[in-house]
């Protein structure tokens, strides 16, 4: 059986992200089994991994660092070995070079570009960006299969991954100002709305990914 | 229009009652987790979730039913009911929470509601609970002499998400409802309204949708909704007409 671990680091999105995960792998012919886990066994011989993530990249990831061989393990399953693998939200920032919050911290460097605040141009963009909004551009076919630009998807946050490789994003969305909605690099991929709040779309998201075969 | 399906707490339980008497309550699911993931599945977008034992007390009473909607709902999920203090509602954003609503706290305390919009923009809403013109507080339990409208121009530049008007007279009855009570809520300030207590029909959502004058932003789903008076599909349909 296929295995998807869930990397439990104390994300307040892993219930709901577990609950909506179990419910997009009982579509499928043959679900696999889905572990909220830490440890770096499960991690580094998993068939998939998703990281959640809410709250600030550099508490995010040092919590991340903080579990023994957990990065070492992520490297192995996704680096080496290949696993696909999917960030949710900080989850997905954690995927770029660095994080210009309170100064620069370093993210796991998979993806090109920085992580910065939203700075919509006017006042009536309020940060956070907190809301339905649509996925637009051409759209991902491994992530978005099934959904047309135009897709609402549930947003929450005040920063955003700003890939700078135009090939690595796989849809974008404007909140005064355009940014990626989601990014991709082969077997590597991120979204920063939350797919487990995001209805019948969020599920789909999901199931496209554990079916996906990068 | 954003419709938002109520999902009323007390005793752990999802209930539904009248003009806010907890003693009138009826149940209509013994599992609100289970009751948010078949609102979210229905395809209503926000969920409206109120623990009517904590606005009495003052504080949260139902936890753990909130926490198990919040891991089950696959929808973004506004909450009320006890909330008090900065630090509850950065307890439950922390828990997962998209929206906090403040209502007692927004009448004793309106400096609380502003600090809270300044820290999380898009994150607080204000209720306003209006009977016989004049505003309640405390779980309905008690009158105060302001008018709706006094309360909603309290908060004219403070940044909050939405003002939440129910009309406590007509909640939970299905006598239909008065879309003058929300409209001149909609008329006096520019913070979106959601209109709530009293809608009984599809064609009432039509009505609120079609109102002239300042447009009503949302409307939430009691009574009517839970019992098979509203099709949640025909009411989707009506709010994106």
């Amino acid at each position: 059986m296929q295995t998807v671990a869930l990397i439990d680091y104390g994300s307040g999105n892993l219930p709901s992200a577990h609950k909506a995960l179990l419910v997009a792998a009982g579509d499928l012919a043959r679900p696999p089994k889905i572990s909220a886990t830490a440890d770096p066994e499960l991690i580094a011989g998993a068939d998939r991994i998703v990281l959640p993530g809410v709250g600030a990249f550099a508490a995010c990831m040092a919590a991340l660092a903080s579990l023994p061989g957990l990065l070492e393990a992520l490297d192995h399953a996704v680096r080496e070995r290949g696993a696909p693998f999917l960030g949710i939200c900080v989850g997905m920032q954690l995927m770029a070079e660095r994080g210009l919050e309170f100064g620069e911290s370093p993210g796991l460097a998979w993806v090109t570009g920085d992580v910065r605040r939203l700075a919509p141009p006017a006042p009536r963009f309020k940060v956070p960006h907190m809301g339905w909004n649509t996925l637009d551009g051409a759209l991902d076919q491994a992530l978005f299969t099934g959904l047309p630009a135009g897709t609402h998807m549930y947003f929450t946050h005040s920063f955003a991954f700003f890939a700078t490789d135009l090939g690595d994003i796989a849809a974008w969305t404007t909140h005064g100002e355009t940014f990626p909605a989601a990014v991709r690099r082969d077997n590597l991929a991120g979204v920063q709305f939350h797919p487990e709040k995001s209805q019948g779309a969020g599920g789909r998201v999901l199931a496209n990914f554990l079916a996906w075969r990068p | 229009m954003i419709l938002y399906p109520a999902i009323d707490l007390k005793d752990g339980q999802c209930v539904r009652v009248v003009r806010g008497d907890l003693a009138t309550a009826t149940v209509f699911n013994t599992s609100p987790a289970d009751q948010a993931r078949r609102w979210s599945a229905a395809g209503f977008s926000w969920l409206h979730v109120v623990d009517l034992n904590g606005s009495v007390a003052g504080r949260a009473i139902n936890e753990g039913a909130v926490r198990a909607i919040l891991a089950e709902a696959s929808a973004p999920v506004q909450l009320g009911g006890g909330i008090r203090s900065l630090a509850d509602a950065a307890a439950w954003f922390e828990a997962g929470v998209s929206r906090i609503i403040l209502g007692t706290a927004a009448v004793e305390d309106p400096e609380l509601v502003r600090t809270a919009a300044r820290r999380w923009p898009e994150g607080i809403a204000v209720s306003v609970d209006v009977r016989g013109g004049k505003v309640a507080v405390d779980g309905w339990t008690r009158d105060t002499s302001l008018t709706g409208p006094d309360v909603a121009r309290r908060f004219e530049d403070a940044g909050i998400a939405a003002l939440i008007v129910t009309d406590i007279d007509r909640d939970g009855s299905q006598i239909g409802f008065d879309i003058e009570v929300f409209g001149a809520m909609a008329d006096a300030v520019a913070i979106p309204v959601i209109a709530a207590g009293g809608l009984a029909s599809v064609d009432d959502i039509h009505r609120l949708r079609t109102r002239a004058g300042t447009p009503i932003a949302g409307a939430v789903l009691g009574r009517a909704l839970y019992a098979g008076a509203i099709d949640p599909r025909a009411a989707l349909l009506a709010a994106a007409a």
